[in-house]
């Protein structure tokens, strides 16, 4: 009875953050892999990963940063698994294509393309900082890097996309 | 603060309410801070996708969990910092650091990530080489072993394997000679730590590796292969394939 108690607050506590976190982890997802379908298949791996790990969680506050730790590092093993090779984005499959036609808005859809073509290196930081709202000291703490390189990355990150809108 | 420090400032962050002092006096960075929060409003609405509904995946029963998984995700330390504090002393020191590393187009990378042990730094340290774990049969030169295998830290036979991958890295504050050769089931990573001394073999847990750090002299050999793959053969050939020299 006690267990059974247990077990189901344990699921309680799941299902409360995967309803606040899942936009974000989908989010995230699409936008590390770059593909929709993938996304898809990240979160739901993540999910899982986070379900049997959640004793492991033992602060409230950091569930969205442990939740997309999760996330990252089911990315970056769906990609180890898939060697998947890098993207032409004149040759994008109907699930990658997806991601760049989400709106019908000329300038949306060229943001979307101009953030597509960045580096990974310059396109998780923006995401972390613009969609999750991260501080650049979070933003360095989950991509393992020092303040100074996340502000570099940003600023060049806006710098690129800055001149490719001015180039549409 | 002047006009480009103001401007690396706010690029990196056009939420930035720093250099109030500047920007009263300055037209040109108040338009340029307005730029740069317009095309930020656009970068958010490009980023905010549609998202599909919720497909949540068949969650084993909690008796079914066994303490391996249950540990199988390190629990983030807790953070040390409460909001973002932008001194002014901070973003003329980034200021700085950005316009340098444009100049010199130097990569500013590093390891500010403190680990609770040598086990959970090694499993993070691979996190973040997924690149490493290669499935290829081209071996790396004998120039770039030597060059990440220094003479005088230890030499390795080449029979160890086929050595795929030679990178040195920094585990525990110590460089650190990351090799991978090729197993059975997948790659196997091996790091070779003359400076980690170790009473006895620690185990090294993941989720879909397994491996197992060995005292070896006054250091330690760190073996980690995929989860199916006998790990025990390739302990014995690397025992036999590294001396150290130091």
């Amino acid at each position: 009875m006690q267990s059974s108690k247990a077990a189901t607050e344990r699921r309680q506590r799941f299902d409360q953050y995967v309803g606040v976190y899942h936009q974000d982890m989908y989010r995230y997802a699409a936008w590390l892999s770059r593909d929709k379908a993938i996304a898809e298949d990240v979160v739901q791996e993540s999910l899982l990963r986070a379900w049997k790990s959640l004793d492991s969680l033992r602060e409230e506050s950091s569930a969205k940063q442990w939740l997309l730790t999760i996330v990252r590092r089911e990315n970056a093993r769906y990609f180890e698994r898939k060697r998947l090779e890098t993207v032409d984005i004149d040759n994008l499959t109907a699930s990658q294509a997806a991601l760049l036609a989400e709106q019908p808005n000329e300038e949306l859809d060229d943001m979307r393309q101009a953030i597509y073509e960045l580096d990974d290196d310059y396109r998780e930081p923006l995401v972390l900082q613009v969609l999750m709202g991260y501080s650049t000291n979070e933003i360095a703490e989950q991509m393992e890097l020092k303040q100074g390189a996340v502000l570099t990355r940003l600023h060049r990150a806006r710098a690129k996309l800055k001149e490719q809108m001015a180039r549409q | 603060m002047n006009c480009d420090e103001y401007r690396v400032a706010i690029a990196a962050d056009p939420s930035f309410d720093g250099g109030a002092g500047h920007l009263t006096e300055c037209a040109a960075c108040q338009s340029y801070r307005a730029e740069m929060q317009a095309l930020d409003q656009t970068i958010s609405r490009a980023l905010s996708l549609d998202v599909p509904a919720l497909q949540m995946p068949e969650l084993p029963e909690v008796s079914e969990l066994s303490a391996v998984e249950a540990d199988n995700v390190i629990a983030l330390r807790k953070r040390s910092w409460s909001s973002p504090t932008w001194s002014p002393q901070i973003w003329l020191a980034t200021a700085a650091t950005v316009v340098v590393a444009a100049l010199l187009g130097v990569r500013l990378i590093g390891t500010a990530i403190e680990h609770e042990s040598l086990a959970d730094e090694i499993i993070a340290h691979l996190d973040h080489e997924p690149f490493a774990l290669r499935v290829t049969d081209v071996a790396v030169t004998d120039e770039r072993l030597r060059s990440v295998v220094p003479a005088d830290v230890a030499e390795v036979q080449r029979n160890i394997g086929l050595i795929t991958y030679a990178q040195s890295c920094i585990i525990n504050g110590h460089d650190v000679p990351h090799l991978v050769i090729q197993g059975e089931r997948g790659p196997i990573t091996i790091l070779l730590m003359p400076e980690e001394m170790l009473g006895e073999p620690q185990p090294l847990m993941g989720e879909s590796i397994d491996g197992v750090i060995l005292p070896v002299g006054n250091g330690s050999i760190a073996i980690i292969g995929e989860k199916e793959e006998a790990l025990e053969k390739f302990e014995q050939q690397i025992l036999k394939t590294v001396m150290w020299t130091t």
